[in-house]
């Protein structure tokens, strides 16, 4: 078989892979209180409206784009276009109709309210 | 010989996946971490802030990942050639909550320095600060600039 048979033969059997900007988690701190959990992610140039947040069935999913608008030659490149996306599970209690998202410089902050129900409550003991 | 574009894009598919799988195993990897082996300037030594420079003809265009800094917490330096950025990520940790999760690093001071392929004009230098990632316009100086010659 000649060599360029041979490579449309295998053009054929693997089609060229769709190229697609890299998926990268972003690092989140978490923190909690008595009345809510929250979480920050890093995600350095994602426009609010390129930020997808889902909670479903207990799964909280964080998509977001980052799109990269360079100008010119790249000299060096040390971070480009990517997909970030990072999926947890949320505990049992939160109230999702009270969820607040919002995204400061790059940072999203995300608020997840504890329902009534699931809050710590201190009994006062009655005497009698 | 014809090179073989599909063995290349597999073998760069493969170390993607693997990097990903990496990255959601253990987090080693948790931002788009390729500088292809070389570094561009002098760092600390976590290397952050994430930079990029493009060359067009008249300016250059330096971009950093600066997530979570406010504009008057970064400082820009430039004389000539050498840029330097610097300032304090502040540690995000509101009061009265317990954390459960810590990636992001807590109060970091960074600075990087850069030697530019280029002398920079420097009174014309603009920065902007848009979603986290810090944009310089480093329009090129006159003496830098490439110049067309007609062959008489």
């Amino acid at each position: 078989m000649s060599e360029k048979m041979e490579m449309m033969t295998q053009d054929e059997q693997h089609p060229v892979a769709v190229r697609k900007a890299p998926t990268v988690t972003p690092s989140v701190d978490i923190y909690e209180n008595d009345d809510e959990i929250l979480l920050y992610a890093d995600m350095p140039g994602v426009a609010k409206d390129a930020i997808a947040i889902n909670l479903e069935n207990g799964r909280l999913t964080i998509n977001g784009h980052r799109k990269i608008s360079s100008d010119g030659e790249a000299q060096f490149e040390e971070f480009g276009e990517v997909e970030y996306e990072r999926a947890f599970s949320v505990p049992q209690g939160i109230d999702i109709n009270k969820v607040k998202a919002n995204m400061d410089n790059g940072v999203l902050a995300l608020h997840l309210p504890k329902s009534e129900a699931i809050k710590p409550r201190q009994i006062a003991v009655q005497v009698g | 010989m014809y090179p073989r574009w599909n063995d290349l894009d597999q073998m760069f598919g493969a170390m993607d996946l693997l990097r990903n799988r990496m990255g959601r195993v253990n987090r080693l990897f948790t931002d788009f971490d390729r500088s292809w082996g070389f570094s561009p300037g002098w760092t600390t030594a976590n290397n952050w802030p994430r930079t990029n420079l493009y060359d067009s003809e008249n300016h250059l265009q330096f971009m950093a990942a600066v997530p979570g800094l406010n504009k008057d917490e970064i400082n820009i330096k430039i004389q000539g050639n050498y840029l330097e950025i610097s300032g304090t990520r502040k540690a995000a940790s509101p009061e009265g909550y317990a954390a459960q999760r810590l990636e992001r690093g807590g109060e970091t001071f960074f600075s990087r320095s850069y030697t530019l392929p280029v002398d920079i004009n420097i009174d014309k230098v603009q920065a902007k600060l848009k979603d986290g990632i810090l944009t310089l316009n480093l329009p090129k100086s006159e003496k830098a600039k490439m110049k067309k010659i007609t062959i008489g």
